[in-house]
Formats: structure tokens, sequence, C-alpha cells
């Protein structure tokens, strides 16, 4: 009797879970819908008020798209923005798992102090460096090149990329399997190539998830430097786009937002198994 | 500590890898920053005019990178300091005062023959290169504003075109109704409210540009925003700039929302574009005439640039002020300033409403050229949507606003 | 750039800059727009912190317990992480429109309201529309956040509760909780840099009108580095930006920190 009472409440609270999880995600996509289907449809139906959220199937066709595709170099854009996704990111992920693992293992003097000072860099205003930065790259000479921007981007996201990085080892790596190494005669290189690197992969990926997204993101920064067309990413494009075009061609704009994402959806489904689990550690226990 | 060299050397050897080298050929090379639009063709035509001019003359090579209107103005100010900046820019007139207090723009009328190719345009287009006793630049386009209106809306509310600014005032409330609003002003700042201030005899700043002290504050100045601030407050009169939610202009036009609006060439273009039966006027007088506010764009040069590359850039900004040029740039939207290409029959067939913007030109004003007028205009802004929504009466927002502009002008 | 705030910062091509002491900061301070640009800041702050939380909290445990369909909801509340601000934010200019959709469910399909509602002219409505848009951009980090930490709470603890005969809201409470707390304080100082950040959603938005009412911090410092041309003045304005952001982080760590002792 109490058994069957049980299974009763248990299967009525699944019902109830589901359904209020289904309804969030309603909620949190119909945004993402009206987009896609402004998108779909004619430009001129976009303003029409009430605004027709169920529009029949013969309204909707990829004219918007084939138009961007045709009057926009947008793989060339895409392809930009991939190249400083994956260079950056790599970058990123080399660097930030050195530092965080030189951070959490080694005896340097002062690491604290300049773990600090990184991590201090986080709450700056990233507007307010625009300027001084620009300035930086001028000397340099990495404007109005892709290098510009993917150094930068690196340099921005290193960080918190330690930060959650040297969590992780500290919380998830036992030492002893460093000891282990010295024992052997390894260097402390050698402990970073053949543990952690293998021990922290699913941290890295998570934190290169969220690398990822950044270039697919950034406007202030990749608009100062990437002057020429063909070297522009995706959401200079974008925000070019909308508005070089005196009329605000809504159903451009969102078809070319839709397929922006496309790629950054993949990259997601290719690598959130590991998304949770690198995330799911003691790094980010404060 | 071995470990941080390794990634010092190894972030180093990146950058150098990454900077390149950029090998100087005999060519020369300019860099032109421009905000042509791309949708109206305009990008197309000025491709095919770089081409042209490069075949003429084979040792200039023309590169061109488009911009929208503030990353045009944002990336000249971060240059600013480090020089990187283009050759050759086609911007707004409004550019010049602010580049030349950031010290980077070249006084172009040093050329010998500057005179003679400024003698070839509108002298009152021009008048905006002026600073001091130099020229910052060339005409491009010129453009001012003329009254757009919606035919189809007047007729439905059997409203005739309206022939002085009154009338105009008076046609809103009979054309409000659920599905329409009588006008639309999309901002507050001079280029807006600027027309009816001084069609009404009203003035922004004192002749000399030194204060605005019973100037901007004057009843005559209240009695105009006041009427704005009446109509606003009716639901006569859109404004986007002081309700973000309103629907845009160009949005409104093409879903037959809006009747009215003071605009410039662009809005023939995009009506057309929608299919819009609309007409265009002059704008209708006031007391003291119908005068307009006078826009456009500017050909600027730049001091980094080395003497070969401003020698180039100059020969460019030269092709573009001819005829041809003007006339090709014409039939895409854009308002000749050279003068024959305003009487050139091809221009004029491409612009329907060539006559009526000329017609509007020869009494359209100029915006003060002084290097804070940014500010100025914003102050305006500021304190118009203050008196027009009603947070403020209009007295003491103008009074605020004077006090402030003063301030600034003080400096 | 701290240099910078102590001199009347000249952008200009071979400029002198003089040094001006703390005037920067004086005009900062004495500003009525840079005020209300802090408050506007620390408004949103606020509000869309601690919901972005508790929503993400509660998908994260929604979602945790589901065996089926979780590709499907983690990708689908995490799809407004992966848009970019710039396209969202048009979207909700879009929705909050006077004849947007919004407007349409309260007037025509709820007839809550009589005629439409201006949301973005007035200060607190607008601003009111740009939490909501952070707040659901950001429920999808912070699930994936927590669901991280869900999964790292030990298995034994909630069998040991089981046993004890605990139900699911002292589980929640005694367990969970406890087991999250440094998830919490992580989010809550990474939200909050990122809130005193927020730019490009009030940016498309409102772009801080009517009439300067909607300034947030980093709009108000744009205004002032491009329109203006006030190097110094920007400057200093980061500079307080920073140390306020410096002191929450101190602060909210400082928390944790004692109560971990205790």
């Amino acid at each position: 009797m109490k058994t069957k009472n049980y299974r009763l409440r248990s299967l009525l609270f699944e019902i109830f879970k589901y359904t209020v999880t289904i309804l969030g995600l309603l909620i949190m996509i119909i945004p993402m819908y009206y987009m896609i289907i402004s998108a779909l449809k004619d430009n001129a139906t976009t303003f029409i008020y009430p605004p027709n959220l169920f529009p029949r199937l013969s309204l909707l066709d990829f004219r918007n798209f084939i138009y961007i595709l045709e009057n926009t170099i947008f793989f060339r854009y895409l392809w930009n923005t991939l190249i400083v996704a994956f260079i950056s990111v790599i970058m990123s992920a080399v660097f930030s798992s050195l530092l965080a693992y030189a951070f959490a293992r080694l005896h340097i003097p002062g690491k604290k102090v300049i773990f600090a000072v990184i991590i201090s860099i986080m709450l700056v205003p990233g507007l307010a460096l625009i300027v001084p930065q620009f300035e930086l790259a001028s000397m340099f000479k990495l404007t109005n090149k892709l290098s510009g921007v993917i150094l930068f981007y690196t340099a921005w996201t290193i960080p918190f990329s330690t930060f959650l990085l040297k969590g992780y080892i500290e919380d998830n790596i036992s030492k002893e399997l460093d000891e282990s190494i010295y024992v052997d005669g390894g260097s402390p290189f050698t402990v970073y190539r053949h543990i952690i690197i293998p021990m922290a992969s699913p941290s890295i990926a998570a934190v290169s998830i969220l690398n990822f997204l950044f270039p697919f993101e950034e406007l202030g920064w990749s608009q100062a430097i990437l002057k020429s067309d063909e070297i522009r990413t995706l959401p200079v494009a974008i925000s070019m786009f909308f508005r070089a075009h005196s009329q605000t061609d809504w159903g451009y704009v969102f078809a070319m937002t839709t397929m922006a994402m496309i790629p950054v959806v993949i990259f997601y489904l290719l690598l959130q198994k590991y998304f949770v689990t690198g995330l799911s550690s003691g790094s980010i226990k404060g | 500590m071995k470990r941080k060299s390794i990634i010092l050397a190894l972030f180093l050897f990146l950058v150098i890898a990454f900077v390149g080298c950029n090998n100087a050929n005999e060519k020369v090379t300019i860099e032109f920053w421009h905000n042509y639009s791309a949708s109206d063709g305009q990008i197309t035509v000025l491709e095919t005019l770089i081409a042209e001019f490069e075949e003429d003359n084979p040792n200039i090579e023309v590169n061109h990178v488009f911009m929208e209107w503030s990353a045009l103005k944002n990336s000249v100010t971060l240059g600013a300091s480090t020089g990187v900046l283009p050759d050759v820019l086609r911007g707004d007139i409004a550019f010049v005062p602010q580049f030349q207090s950031l010290n980077v723009l070249l006084a172009i009328s040093e050329f010998d023959d500057y005179e003679t190719q400024a003698a070839k345009v509108l002298a009152s287009a021009n008048s905006s290169n002026i600073m001091g006793d130099d020229y910052y630049g060339l005409a491009a386009n010129t453009n001012t504003k003329i009254l757009f209106y919606n035919e189809d809306l007047l007729e439905a509310a059997d409203v005739d075109v309206p022939e002085s600014l009154d009338e105009l005032w008076a046609a809103l409330p009979v054309l409000k109704s659920d599905s329409v609003i009588g006008m639309v002003e999309p901002w507050t700042g001079i280029w807006n409210v600027g027309p009816y201030i001084w069609s009404e005899g009203g003035e922004v700043l004192s002749p000399d540009n030194t204060t605005a002290e019973g100037y901007i504050n004057s009843q005559i100045v209240v009695d105009v925003i006041q009427t704005l601030a009446d109509l606003y407050q009716a639901g006569e009169l859109a404004g986007p700039s002081m309700d973000p939610g309103a629907t845009g202009d160009t949005d409104g036009w093409a879903s037959e929302l809006y009747a009215f609006e003071l605009d410039g060439p662009w809005r023939a273009a995009s009506n057309t574009a929608a299919g819009i039966n609309y007409g265009a006027i002059p704008l209708p007088e006031g007391s003291e005439g119908s005068i307009s506010v006078l826009g456009g764009e500017n050909f600027m040069q730049f001091k980094n640039s080395s003497t070969e590359e401003q020698v180039a850039a100059w020969k460019f900004i030269k092709f573009m002020t001819d005829e041809h040029a003007q006339v090709e740039m014409a039939k895409v939207g854009q308002m000749p300033v050279n003068l024959e290409a305003l009487e050139n029959a091809e221009a004029v067939t491409a612009m329907p409403l060539l006559p009526v913007f000329q017609e509007a030109l020869l009494t359209a004003r100029a915006r003060p050229v002084i290097p804070q007028w940014s500010q100025v205009e914003d102050i305006i802004a500021t304190k118009v949507a203050e008196a027009i929504t009603g947070t403020k009466t209009v007295q003491v927002a103008l009074d605020e606003a004077a006090a402030a502009i003063d301030e600034l002008l003080g400096d | 750039m701290f240099i910078m705030s102590f001199f009347d910062w000249n952008i200009g091509f071979q400029q002198s800059s003089p040094y001006i002491g703390l005037e920067n900061y004086i005009d900062v301070l004495t500003d009525p727009i840079a005020k209300r640009a802090i408050v506007n800041t620390f408004v949103y702050a606020i509000v869309t912190v601690p919901l972005q939380m508790i929503f993400g909290l509660a998908v994260a445990l929604l979602i945790n317990g589901i065996k089926k369909f979780g590709i499907i909801f983690r990708l689908g509340y995490y799809l407004p992480v992966i848009t970019s601000w710039v396209v969202v934010a048009l979207l909700f200019r879009y929705i909050f429109a006077n004849t947007g959709l919004m407007n349409y469910f309260l007037v025509d399909v709820l007839k809550i309201v009589d005629g439409p509602v201006s949301w973005l002219s007035s200060r607190w409505s607008a601003l009111a529309s740009a939490m909501l848009l952070g707040i659901w951009k950001g429920i999808g980090w912070n699930m994936i956040i927590f669901l991280a930490a869900l999964q790292a709470v030990p298995r034994n603890l909630y069998e040991a509760a089981d046993v004890d005969g605990a139900n699911r809201f002292q589980k929640f409470f005694y367990i969970t909780l406890p087991s999250i707390k440094g998830t919490i304080t992580f989010a809550l100082v990474m939200l909050a840099i990122g809130a005193f950040n927020t730019y490009t959603p009030i940016a498309i938005l409102t772009g801080g009108n009517p009439m300067h009412q909607t300034e947030v911090v980093l709009t108000w410092m744009y205004f002032q580095t491009f329109d203006a041309l006030n190097m110094g003045y920007s400057a200093a304005l980061s500079m307080i930006v920073t140390a306020i952001i410096m002191i929450i982080t101190v602060f909210l760590f400082g928390i944790t920190r004692r109560k971990k002792v205790a």
C-alpha cells in the first residue's frame, strides 16, 4: 500500500518535472523561434501587427538566406571567425594550462601575488582597455590583421581559463601522481605532459567551449582592428551589414544570424559531454 | 621560472610570426575609408570608378574599406594618436571639426589647384570644410532635408500637401488614426529641430558661435519646441529617440505608419524600394521662410600619410568630384556637388527629386562648424527631448541647455 | 589607463596632455549622468544576478533528474548563451517595440492592458526589458555551471538521507545547497563582474535614450570616449568601476571564507 502510494507520487512528480522543464524550454526558445521564422519570411511582412507567429508554410522560403549567400562573402566571414576561434582556443588552452599547472604545483616566489594580478585583470571593464590596447596593437603593426584579434583574444581568455584550470588541477589530480613521476626522474614538464594534460582534458575541453564562443560574440575590439571587408569576423560583418542597409532588412539580418549560429551549435553538441564533467570539480567551488 | 621564459619566448615568436612583412613596391597604394551604402549599389559603382581611376593612373592603387557611420568616426578617433588612419576618407560633414580637434586632418587648401577644383563644386556645400583660414576637405556629396509625404495616407485623410509650417502642424491631428501617426522625427538634435527653429527666425548660437544664452532659449525657439511637445504628447508626432520602442522611421514608412518626415535623399531610395507612393516638397515656409539643414559628406586627407600618398589621394579626390564620377554616384542616390553634374540630364533622370533638393539647398544652412559641436548637439538633443516628452517645461529645459552649452564653450 | 585618468588626455595626433590631478575624478563624481549610470548598473546587477542563479539552479535541478532527452533540454536552455549579444538584443528590441510581440500578448492575447505599453520609453520599464534580456540569456550559463556542481555532489550523501527518511526539501537544503556553496560564490562573482560590464543590451535596446536615462556605466564610458573625446574622464570612470567590482569581489569571497571557518 505504502509503496503503491509512493510510486504514484513519484510518477506524478516525474510528470510535473517534465512539464515544467518543457514549459521553461518553450519560453527560452520562443525568441529564437521568432528569429528563425522572421528569417524565413518576406521582409515586408516582418512588421505586420499583430505579429504572425505561425505563418502558413507557403509563406516561408529561403530567399533571405540565398540573398545573404549571394550578396555577402558569408563563408569568408565564417572562415575568418573559425580561424580566429580555433587558433585562439588552442593558444589559450596551451598557455592557460601551463600557467594553471605552474600556479597549482610549482614553487614560484610571489606566485600568489602574480596570480592575484592576473585574476584582477578580469575585473577591469574590457571597453576601458580598447584605447590603450589599440595603441599597443598598432605599435606591433597588428591592426587590420586577423592575428591582432587572435593574440588579444588569447590574452583576454587566459585569466579566466587559468582560474578554472588551476582549481581543477588542485582538486582532481592527486599530487602523488606527480611525485611518482619525479621519483622516476621526470621533470616538471614530464608531469605536465603525462599527468596534467590527460587528466585535465575534460576541464580543458569545457574551457575551450567557452573560449570558442568568444570570437562569435565579441564586437568592440574586432571592429576596431578589422578594417578590410575580407578579413572581418561574423559579429563585425553582421553589425556592418545591418547598419549598411539604409533600410533595416530584418529578414536578411536574421537569416545571417541564424546561419552564424550553426557552427557554434555543432561545436557545442560535439563537446558538450565534456562540458559538464569538465566544469564539475572543485575548480569552481571558490 | 624556466617555464615563464619559455612562455615568453613562444609568445614573442608568435608575435613576430604574425606581424609578417610588408613589401613596398613602386606603386603607391592609398587607403580609402568611406560609408557609401551597400544596399543601393553605391559600392558597386565605387568599385567601377576606382577601376577607371587606376587605369588612368597606373601607379596608384586604391584600397577601399567600407565602415558604417559610427565605426568610421570611432576608427579615426582610435587611430588618431598612433596614426592608424587612411590616406583619404569620405565621411559626414560633421566629422571635419571633430577630426580637426584631433589634429589629424591635412589642410588640403595648400594644394596648388585646390581653388580650381573647389570652384567646380557648390560653394555652400564646401563651406563645411573651413576651419580658420584653411580648408580641411572637399565636398563629396551634399544633401538637405525635404518634406516627404505618403500620398495614399494624405488622400485617405483628405489632407492637402501643406504650404506652410502651420498647415503642416495642423495636418498631423487630422492624419492621426489607429494605424497612422502624422509625422516622425528620429532624433532631437539640431539636424532635426534646426529647420523648424530657423524657419521661424530662431537661432541656436550667437553669430560668432560663442554663446547660446538668449538664442537657444529665446521665445521663438520655446514656441517651436512647445508646438512639437504638444504634438508629441498627443501621439501625433513619433520620436524613436525619445521612445526607443516606437517603430523606426524606415520601418514605419515601409509599413505605411508615418505620413510625413523631413528627411534626405536616402528616404526616396528606401521608399521606392518599399513600393510607397510618396511625394516631396521643400520644407514648407515658416514666418521667416523655408530654411532646411545642410548635410552631406566631404573628402578628407590625413597628415600622417607620406607625401606621395597625399598627392595620390588628392588626385583621387579630384577624380571623385569631377562630373563623370559625380553623375555615376547620382544614379545610385548620392546627390552631386559638382555644378556640371547637377545640371547633367542623366543625373536628373536618375534622381527625379534633384530639382526639389536644389531648391531647398538654396536656403539650407550648415550647422555651426566648431570642434565642440557634437557635445553641443548632444546637450541640445537631451534637453529638447526633456522638453518634448514633458519631463520639464520647455523654458526650463532650454535655459538649462543654454547654461550647459555656455559652460562648454567657455572652456 | 590609471595614468590617463589624471590627465586631460588628448588622443589626437601629437597633442600634449596636461596633468590635471584629480579633476577627472571630480568631474565623474559630480556628473548626474554618471551617477545615474552607476545606479542603473547596480540595479541591473542586483536584479539580474540572483534571478539568473535561481532560475539556472532550478533548471539544473530539473534536468539533473531527467533521464530522457537530456541533450535536447541542455541545448535548448543553452541556445541563448551561444547566440551573440548583438543578435539577442536586436531580437528583444523587436519584442519590446510598441508594436512588438510583448504588447501583442498583453493587449490582444491576454487582454491585461488596454493599449500598447511603451516599454523602452521610460527609465525603469526600459531597464526592466534589458534585465529580462540579461536573465533570459544568463539562465543557460548558470544551468551548466550548477549542473556540473550537482553531479559532483557525492551520491552516498543522498542515499544516507534516504535511509534517514528525509524528504526532497530537506535533501535540497541540507545536502545540495551546502555542497554547491562554492559554486554559488563563484557564479555570484562572475555574474557581478558581468553585470558591471553590461554594454550591448543597453546600447542596442535604448542606446542610453531617452535623455541618457537608461545609461549604464559602459554605455556612458563609450559615449565619453568616442563622442565627447573625454579620454581622461572615461579612464577615471573605469578606475572607479574597477574599484567597485574589486570591493564586491573581495566582499563576496570574504563572506564565504568566513563561513568555511565557522
